[in-house]
């Protein structure tokens, strides 16, 4: 089953559409590639007068109660014009992790402040190469965290990291104010992303879920955290999909606009093929919250939008030629944005696996 | 329950009951000619359980229902291996275009009858040796005769005309107007003197498409189902009009779930396959596509509940699903190894990968070249530009050969 968008969250779709395009542009988002630690500001003031920080947290703390699907169509808009910060995506990461696992004195305490976005929320649950590892660098004794979590999306930013560690008795997914944290920012192609390694040296951490239990938690944050950059991701392909058409419809060569040749013409006929798989994919999972199939469906919404983006990337590029390789293009920001996006919340490789598991039967 | 799954339950019932009568299982081993007898009783059988001419109307002997009620039989059906396939184009296309610009109607309805009850079989004589995605560019030709026409030529790629009681033609009236201009649409009788049908063996080995030649093929006007010169646009509308067709995210091919039971049993230096990145990459990334498919299907049949138009996507079924198979019918047969070149000309192209393997080519040129539907794509969705034509506008018989 899959569901259609019902009025209101189309107009979710449209009116976040709006404002994006008014209030993020290139020009001001390719500064930011250059300067490490700093995202758009005009972005997140957006995000946070509109509600969107809001939109999946409970009423009782301050927020819309809304679902994947409604963020999940932000982060499709967000997409288009590039997202100027990671945080709706990190933000919604955290809350939702203390909303599922949390105390209610923990709930109390952040998720209002997620709500607005007065906090800002990050995940550090991967250890390098590994997305949800069976052995965390991070260790936890004593209500107390120490080593360092490598490549946090937000982390230089964040007010507090839900953190998958290794305890004594198993692993234990925490949570830890970051206040005092060493934060040591990565020069990273996609700066505005605000990555950092946390270097946690004995900072006070409090348990969300541990043992046996704290695997299968991350593992389903990180697949709600994976529906919502799956939609960016298709976000992204789609208006590549379009520039490449708009450019192949009005750039001459031969003679003639370069979308009559068939290389061209092909090339964008399967883009679109990847990007309506990829928003079918996402439309699919977002629905599936809650349902056993959950999981499988978020790993095929990620690896179909992860190959849309990529390859829409590389295509628009291709199809612009010279120009498109130029920084004032910016067509690069988007194939900057692929790549990082194609690694937060697990790679393909970890999603392919995730899914095979569960195809055969051999899901942990 | 909504009305449409207790329609769905209902005809699920009714075809898991006739299933051993007539599906796979009951088919195994007949020869070709035993398995259309077999197909025209249980069409039969369809009809007389009221699931013949689902969504058309009732005065034709249809149920009056919808393209919904329709889809969602056909994907319960499919389930089965009916030998539904000598009927798939008679009542896809020609019987309902017959319906629509027949011109004496009391005659129609008498063939509709008789080939929703699987006795006539009705076949389309569209493409010709000059003539396959550029249908346009036909060269059977009918000319005034008495107060009729008189057809020569030859059409290729006819499927099922070796059991064709009747066929819909488009021939070629002026060749002096451009090419689209000068084509008229006709309905001829398969039996008439001077129809020639000779079967094409596949390279799967059947036979279910034919050359039909046309040697002073004599019909009268009445025959004629466009204005003169009007028959391309009665073409289109003949291509158009199963819009609404069950799809298979599956490209007409084995499930996966048969690639991951072979993966699980078959094993390469001394390890499972299951166990092999190659091959967990493939089944995760072919699932991912078929899920993909299954969605825009599940949003489509929404869409017409809710009275909708389903989105153009739905077009993007035939073109990714059939390719995909394609690859993964090669590796399911190489996984095997020394153990993969058997093959059996009689086995089912949904649950045996070396007949699907043999067969995708057909299917990623029937119907439809992968090239063509990107061309439809790229122009009628996203609204790039027509290749380069150089017989556009020029009289039929003055293109360059």
């Amino acid at each position: 089953m899959s569901i259609l968008y019902d009025e209101a969250q189309q107009s979710i779709a449209n009116e976040s559409r709006r404002v994006l395009e008014a209030r993020v542009s290139k020009e001001e988002l390719l500064p930011l590639l250059e300067s490490t630690g700093h995202y758009h500001d005009g972005f997140w003031d957006t995000a946070r007068e509109q509600g969107w920080t809001a939109l999946a947290v409970p009423e009782e703390y301050d927020g819309l109660a809304l679902g994947l699907v409604e963020l999940g169509l932000i982060a499709h808009q967000a997409g288009r014009t590039i997202s100027g910060a990671p945080f709706l995506t990190s933000s919604f990461g955290a809350a939702k992790a203390i909303e599922l696992y949390g105390s209610d004195t923990q709930k109390q305490k952040w998720l209002p402040r997620l709500a607005s976005g007065e906090s800002i929320g990050a995940v550090a649950i991967a250890s390098g190469a590994d997305a949800l590892p069976r052995q965390p660098r991070v260790k936890f004794a004593n209500e107390q965290i120490k080593g360092v979590a490598t490549g946090v999306s937000g982390g230089l930013t964040a007010d507090l990291a839900v953190v998958l560690s290794q305890g004594t008795a198993g692993p234990a997914l925490v949570l830890a104010e970051l206040d005092g944290v060493k934060r040591h920012a990565i020069e990273s192609f996609d700066n505005s992303r605000c990555i950092a390694n946390l270097d946690f040296a004995a900072t006070p951490a409090e348990i969300l879920v541990e043992g046996p239990k704290a695997r299968a938690a991350a593992l389903h944050i990180l697949a709600l955290q994976a529906v919502i950059t799956a939609h960016e991701q298709t976000g992204g392909a789609e208006i590549l999909m379009e520039t490449a058409r708009d450019y192949a419809v009005t750039r001459r060569a031969f003679g003639q606009v370069i979308g009559a040749f068939q290389s061209v013409k092909h090339r964008v006929a399967e883009l679109y093929a990847l990007v309506e798989l990829a928003r079918a994919n996402c439309i699919h999972a977002a629905s599936r919250e809650g349902k056993d199939d959950f999981v499988t469906a978020a790993a095929a919404a990620r690896l179909s939008a992860t190959e849309a983006y990529d390859t829409a990337a590389r295509d628009c590029i291709q199809i612009h030629g010279g120009i498109g390789v130029t920084w004032e293009a910016g067509l690069h920001l988007h194939m900057r944005r692929a790549r990082s996006l194609a690694i937060e919340q697990g790679n393909a490789l970890f999603w392919e696996d995730i899914l095979v598991d569960r195809l055969t039967g051999e899901a942990a | 329950m909504s009305a449409i799954e207790a329609y769905r339950e209902n005809a699920a019932k009714w075809l898991e009951s006739v299933a051993p009568t007539y599906g796979k299982a009951a088919r195994k081993g007949l020869s070709e000619e035993a398995d259309l007898a077999l197909g025209r009783r249980y069409q039969n059988a369809k009809f007389e359980a009221g699931y013949a001419g689902i969504n058309w109307p009732t005065e034709y002997g249809g149920q009056g229902l919808s393209h919904i009620e329709k889809v969602t039989f056909e994907s319960e059906e499919m389930k089965h291996g009916f030998p539904t396939g000598y009927f798939g184009i008679s009542l896809g296309m020609p019987v309902p275009i017959l319906m629509q610009f027949g011109s004496d109607q009391e005659f129609a309805k008498e063939r509709v009858l008789k080939a929703l009850k699987g006795e006539e079989i009705w076949c389309q004589l569209f493409s010709e040796p000059a003539g396959g995605s550029d249908l346009a560019g036909l060269r059977t030709k009918a000319e005034p005769d008495g107060n009729g026409w008189k057809i020569n030529g030859q059409k290729l790629w006819t499927s099922w005309a070796q059991y064709s009681d009747y066929g819909v033609i488009v021939v070629r009236t002026d060749p002096n107007v451009p090419k689209h201009k000068g084509l008229t649409y006709f309905w001829v009788d398969m039996k008439a003197p001077g129809v020639e049908v000779r079967p094409i063996k596949l390279a799967g080995g059947d036979s279910h498409v034919n050359e039909v030649f046309f040697d002073d093929v004599k019909i009268s006007d009445d025959h004629r189902m466009s204005p003169v010169g009007g028959g391309f646009a009665v073409a289109m509308a003949t291509l158009m009009i199963e819009r609404y067709v069950a799809t298979d995210s599956a490209g007409f091919g084995p499930h996966l779930d048969l690639f991951v039971d072979l993966a699980k049993t078959t094993e390469i230096n001394g390890k499972p396959l299951i166990k092999d990145g190659r091959i967990r990459q493939q089944i995760a990334r072919n699932y991912a596509m078929r899920s993909g498919l299954n969605a825009i299907t599940a949003r489509a049949m929404l869409m017409m509940q809710a009275g909708m138009t389903p989105g153009p996507e739905g077009s993007l079924n035939k073109l990714v699903s059939v390719r995909s198979r394609q690859k993964l019918s090669e590796l399911a047969i190489d996984l095997q190894g020394s153990d993969g070149f058997a093959y059996d000309d009689h086995a089912q192209q949904k649950d045996n990968w070396t007949s699907s393997w043999i067969n995708a080519p057909t299917g990623r040129i029937a119907g439809g070249a992968d090239e063509m539907l990107l061309n439809t794509i790229a122009e009628k969705i996203l609204g790039l530009p027509q290749d380069h034509r150089p017989d556009k506008g020029v009289a039929f018989n003055q293109i360059p050969a």
